[in-house]
């Protein structure tokens, strides 16, 4: 790591170091969709259950043999699996994900439907989930030891509840008893309030973790004692100095709180009933759709590989004392 | 609580309101009550929320599943369909004939309708239909396997087909009464199966305008709709302007969504959900059990313990179903003792032989020669413990149904019999079936008429099809039962036809290869604002032409 002060972005003088820092993030994050593409193909294929009966309409619908071998002919089922396998990775490289078994359609089509509505929710979980930690964690740091503990009791219970539950809470108080907002998404703003909230409130008792103790670390340290000496407000110093370094924890968990967001997104959506990637996730799995499954998964890498170099980029920006490596 | 009428109840409100209480209150708790009060209004859309899987394909030729019929009922119709009485009567043909060697079957088609699309339903269109399910691929399998018996077909002139049959075939006209077998456009059936699957063409009141894939299908009123059939409640078009077909998989959003009033009616209505909402006077409950066979456990007799029949008889006495459907069930399932839906004219009852009696069947294990005991209290016989595998489909049994069996295992355990319950996803469970470790098993399976019998029972149906499932799951094998079977489905003597079946639902029934439970559970839950509700087609999916939203 260099300590100097030249940051990425602050010296571009240093084309050769940003260059490798891309090309490395991109190396990576092709390695990473190479692995998440054949753990599918072959993970898929160890459970149980015919891909060709999926294809033919699953449960409740029994196929002849020859609708069957027509099926396993059409989507190259009857091909040696490491023809199947190989063919499968040549496709994906040249961009091809596919036609779904069960949707009948190109995934890439399916795809493209249903990640705006995902990265809406996991995005807006994001963003309130931030919210929530960093208003906790001034509020925490400002209330004495009372006040720090009820914010902390509260951060460990909300990161500790599980979404299902949390959902169906929320709905239970805020739909059928008080009647405020939809149990199920709609096309209005209000429908996307009890996903977002819930995907964002076990988040926010984490983030909250780690950034009160930050800040608390921040208040008692030299900078905080010499600006109050310089006349600085407490206020002044909480927004001005100790906040940058409450969020630096917070940026760098924020590409595993995506992540784990994406995955919240498959019961918040199931739950709610929005479309989206975690949704269809989890009817492609329960179908055997294995094109459907790949697509999605290699989007929620690819997703998940552009959010944490974002973040290290964040990272650096917020914290002069990285620089490009 | 209403009981699902089928379509020809709509003529004639009253008298058929009588009828269908006095055919289907022996089957079902509660009574009858018209919700058709005031006038109807038109206009307003329905938002109808399912908890079904969404279907692939709207179109329910491809593949062929119950979601797929639920929602194709909306907007295609069948050549058949049933009257109040459970009696089959024709709807897009106006009758039929057979041949006297049974070989030979002459359709009539009805004139002076169109699909949505402009093209006229004629007997070429219907032979279009015909044929596109028997092509491989479509990967038709629901729709195929009801027209297997077809060996060729001609169109004479345009209301005339004439189909020869591989070997008699006295259910064809019952097939025919299933969405699966519905009618499509040829014209809209010649497009790509991606384009055909996305909104099929066919006759009904309402038709497909746009699908947003894991949300829903929109559905507007059919304009042009001629009534084929003259036992609706009015003539002309559907009340509605459209129905917005939702999909809200998690039960109790479902409920919420009601109950916020975001939807008016909900499918897959669970056990508690429809106590609690008995219980209020803005939500109503649509009963409508499904054809075909009764929910019931299969006894696999192709292996140890249940080879012996005396095995199947202890097992059968040794646990206590009626308790746990009384306490599970909430009063919504009425028990079964019989292996076809009550729905099912023909179906035959034999409550005798299912009663609870741990005394007896200690006496039939003992008899049996498993009368020792191992440490952890189960029965053993040559070292071995009675110990039965039994895979569930968490996808097919809902929770209530669950809880029964592990009930079930409770009281199997105090006459010394395990039960091994796997929890499975779909796919696992197709595939504990074929490689045939289980011996116990709950299947569903709906089909219109008795022939369910013969694909259920029979021993061509022990023979897997190259995906490794078959249907006859018990795995009988007995030459006379498929004699009785063989016969029964050709025969042209309605008589004959109702005792053949009955001895051959004897024959399983005391041969303890099953388990009766209770009807095919199909409840639905509906908004008070919605008004003439009921009307279902052969295979109890609901249809909504004559219902209307009071604002």
């Amino acid at each position: 790591m260099n300590t100097s002060k030249a940051s990425l972005t602050r010296s571009p003088g240093v084309p050769g170091s940003a260059a490798r820092w891309l090309l490395g993030k991109a190396g990576g994050g092709i390695f990473v969709l190479w692995a998440v593409a054949t753990a599918i193909f072959f993970g898929i294929r160890m459970i149980p259950g015919d891909p060709a009966q999926a294809i033919m309409g699953g449960p409740g619908s029994q196929a002849s043999a020859e609708a069957l071998a027509a099926a396993r002919a059409q989507y190259g089922l009857d091909q040696p699996l490491y023809v199947q396998y190989f063919g499968q990775l040549w496709r994906l490289a040249t961009g091809d994900l596919g036609t779904s078994y069960s949707l009948k359609i190109p995934v890439s089509q399916v795809l493209a439907e249903l990640l705006p509505p995902t990265l809406i929710l996991a995005g807006l979980g994001l963003l309130v989930a931030w919210v929530m930690a960093l208003v906790l964690a001034v509020i925490s740091t400002r209330s004495g030891p009372v006040g720090s503990a009820v914010a902390s009791g509260l951060e460990i219970v909300s990161s500790a509840v599980p979404h299902f539950w949390l959902a169906s809470v929320l709905i239970m108080v805020f739909s059928t008893a008080l009647g405020w907002l939809p149990p199920v998404s709609t096309s209005t703003p209000a429908g996307l309030v009890l996903p977002v909230v819930t995907l964002a409130l076990p988040l926010a008792g984490f983030l909250g973790q780690v950034m009160r103790d930050t800040m608390a670390t921040a208040q008692r340290s030299a900078f905080a004692l010499s600006a109050r000496a310089r006349g600085e407000s407490e206020i002044g110093v909480l927004l001005r100095h100790s906040l940058r370094h409450a969020a630096l924890p917070g940026i760098a968990l924020s590409g595993w709180a995506f992540g784990s967001l994406l995955s919240g997104a498959v019961v918040v959506e199931s739950i709610f009933a929005r479309p989206g990637l975690g949704r269809s996730l989890l009817s492609a799995v329960t179908a055997r759709d294995i094109p459907l499954v790949t697509g999605v998964a290699l989007v929620s890498a690819g997703a998940y590989v552009v959010i944490m170099a974002l973040s290290d980029l964040g990272e650096r920006l917020a914290d002069p004392r990285i620089g490009p490596s | 609580m209403t009981l699902a009428r089928p379509l020809a109840t709509r003529l004639f409100p009253t008298a058929t309101a009588l009828v269908a209480a006095l055919v289907l209150a022996g089957c079902t708790p509660g009574t009858t009550t018209s919700d058709a009060s005031g006038s109807p209004v038109t206009g307003g859309t329905l938002v109808y929320a399912s908890g079904d899987a969404e279907p692939g394909c709207l179109d329910p030729h491809v593949g062929g599943n119950y979601p797929q019929a639920l929602v194709a009922s909306q907007y295609l119709e069948t050549l058949y369909t049933k009257d109040a009485g459970g009696k089959l009567i024709p709807w897009l043909a106006e009758g039929s004939s057979v041949s006297e060697d049974g070989l030979t079957r002459t359709v009539k088609i009805r004139s002076g309708i169109s699909f949505t699309d402009g093209t006229a339903l004629d007997a070429a269109a219907v032979k279009a239909n015909f044929e596109h399910l028997l092509v491989p691929k479509t990967a038709s399998s629901t729709g195929y396997l009801a027209l297997g018996k077809i060996d060729s077909m001609d169109a004479v002139d345009a209301s005339t087909l004439e189909l020869k049959l591989k070997s008699p075939d006295n259910s064809l006209l019952e097939s025919f009464s299933m969405p699966w077998v519905a009618i499509e456009s040829p014209k809209a059936l010649k497009r790509s199966q991606a384009e055909n699957c996305a909104a099929p063409v066919g006759t009904g009141p309402f038709k497909v305008e746009s699908w947003k894939k894991q949300d829903s299908v929109q559905l507007v009123r059919n304009t042009g709709y001629v009534l084929p059939d003259p036992s609706a409640g009015h003539a002309g078009t559907a009340y509605l302007d459209g129905i917005t077909w939702r999909f809200i998989p998690e039960a109790a959003t479902r409920y919420a969504a009601l109950q916020a009033g975001e939807v008016q009616i909900i499918d897959n209505a669970q056990p508690d959900t429809i106590a609690a909402a008995e219980k209020t006077s803005t939500i109503k409950h649509l009963d409508a059990p499904r054809p075909g066979a009764s929910n019931r456990i299969e006894l696999n007799s192709s292996k140890a313990p249940f080879n012996d029949v005396k095995v199947r008889e202890a097992f059968i006495h040794a646990v206590n179903i009626n308790a746990s459907v009384d306490s599970l069930f909430f009063g919504t399932a009425a028990r079964s003792y019989s292996p076809l839906s009550s729905v099912e004219p023909l179906a035959y009852s034999e409550d005798s032989l299912f009663g609870y009696d741990p005394a007896k069947a200690g006496e039939l294990l003992d008899a049996a020669g498993w009368n020792k005991r191992d440490s952890a209290g189960y029965r053993t016989k040559d070292g071995a413990r009675l110990s039965l595998t039994f895979p569930v489909s968490t996808s097919q049994s809902i929770p209530a149904e669950q809880s029964l069996f592990e009930q079930m295992q409770a009281t199997a355990k105090d006459s010394g019999i395990e039960i091994k319950i796997n929890l499975l996803d779909l796919s696992s469970w197709y595939g504990d079936l074929a490689k045939n470790n289980y011996n116990l098993v709950s299947a569903p399976y709906t089909k219109v008429g008795p022939s369910v019998l013969a694909i259920l029972f029979h021993s061509d149906s022990t023979i897997p099809a190259p995906s490794g499932y078959f249907a006859n799951l018990s795995q009988v094998k007995d030459p006379s039962l498929d004699a009785l079977l063989n016969t029964a489905g050709a025969t042209k003597d309605e008589a004959e036809r109702k005792d053949l079946y009955t001895q051959a639902q004897k024959k399983v029934l005391e041969g303890y290869y099953l388990l009766p439970l209770y009807n095919q559970q199909n409840h639905f839950l509906y908004s008070s604002t919605l008004k003439n509700v009921g009307a279902t087609t052969a295979v109890a999916t609901p249809t909504f032409f004559d219902t209307w939203l009071d604002h």
